[in-house]
């Protein structure tokens, strides 16, 4: 397959990967330490939603589905199939040292494990994932973090995951 | 060891370019030595009576379908990659590794990852 086209793909599936195992979690609804609590709120004074601040600030603070996605990937990448589910398990320990329960990261990690080797059948290779996540995150964090975080909010209503503040 | 460790990871890299490959299923039964510890993981946990499920989204209780078999997958895929398969093609590790997993989860789990406020969910 086509290298850009792949990737192109790839972030598309990447990002609809973790947005959906993270909004279904409930990272809008709260946040899960002080410091995810200040980037929503920081977020939300220049004009985002609080929601998707809160989302914005938990994947930032610990590692969810989004860091799951990119370690299963790189795991998958170097390893194999069992690389994708020791990146799950690392991802776990990691949560867990974030004070956080764990659920997104392993389940994200272990979601894109089984769709890489899905793909890996009509031609998709673990690099183009890699490519797909970093630009994936780049679209929620580093391009304009109030209009990502109003489109991230309008996901979590549709979820029924808003925030209650 | 070292050559061992990077020979082995070098054919890891090799074969993640062409997965389909490096999956050759059925020559090492990877797929039933994963199901073997998943399975043995769950069972062992609710013969420890740990709970099925956990009671919400953001709870730090313990469970028999949330860390167990995650931690035993990790575990065996740990085994997997440095090439360690002992006997039966995998599936007596596998069960072994089920089991002990459960066992950690019920007795050690607390010590080695305190959940942060007493088992309260922060903030």
């Amino acid at each position: 397959m086509n290298e850009i086209i792949g990737i192109i793909i790839a972030i598309i599936i990447c990002w609809f990967n973790f947005v959906i195992i993270d909004t279904y979690f409930g990272l809008p609804e709260q946040p899960g330490v002080e410091g995810a609590r200040n980037v929503g709120e920081s977020i939300s004074q220049r004009d985002g939603d609080i929601s998707g601040g809160f989302f914005q600030g938990n994947i930032l603070c610990s590692p969810d589905a989004s860091a799951g996605t990119l370690l299963a990937s790189i795991g998958y990448m170097i390893m194999g199939i069992p690389g994708g589910l020791l990146a799950g398990f690392f991802v776990f320990i990691g949560n867990r040292l974030c004070a956080d329960p764990g659920y997104a990261g392993s389940l994200g990690s272990f979601t894109i494990t089984f769709i890489i080797y899905l793909t890996g059948f009509i031609g998709f290779r673990p690099e183009m994932f890699v490519c797909g996540m970093v630009i994936a995150i780049l679209t929620i964090q580093g391009i304009s973090q109030p209009k990502a975080s109003r489109l991230l909010g309008g996901i979590a209503r549709k979820f029924n995951r808003q925030s209650k503040e | 060891m070292f050559n061992l460790i990077f020979s082995d990871l070098y054919s890891f890299i090799y074969a993640g370019f062409y997965n389909g490959i490096y999956l050759n299923l059925g020559s090492n039964n990877m797929v039933i030595d994963y199901l073997i510890v998943i399975f043995s993981s769950i069972i062992m946990a609710l013969i420890l009576k740990i709970p099925l499920l956990p009671p919400n989204r953001y709870s730090f209780v313990n469970s028999a379908l949330f860390p167990t078999p995650i931690i035993a997958v990790g575990l065996l895929s740990i085994f997997f990659i440095l090439g360690y398969y002992f006997a039966y093609n995998g599936m007596l590790l596998s069960l072994i590794i089920g089991i002990s997993s459960a066992l950690f989860v019920k007795y050690l789990f607390y010590y080695v990852f305190p959940s942060p406020n007493n088992g309260d969910d922060v903030i």
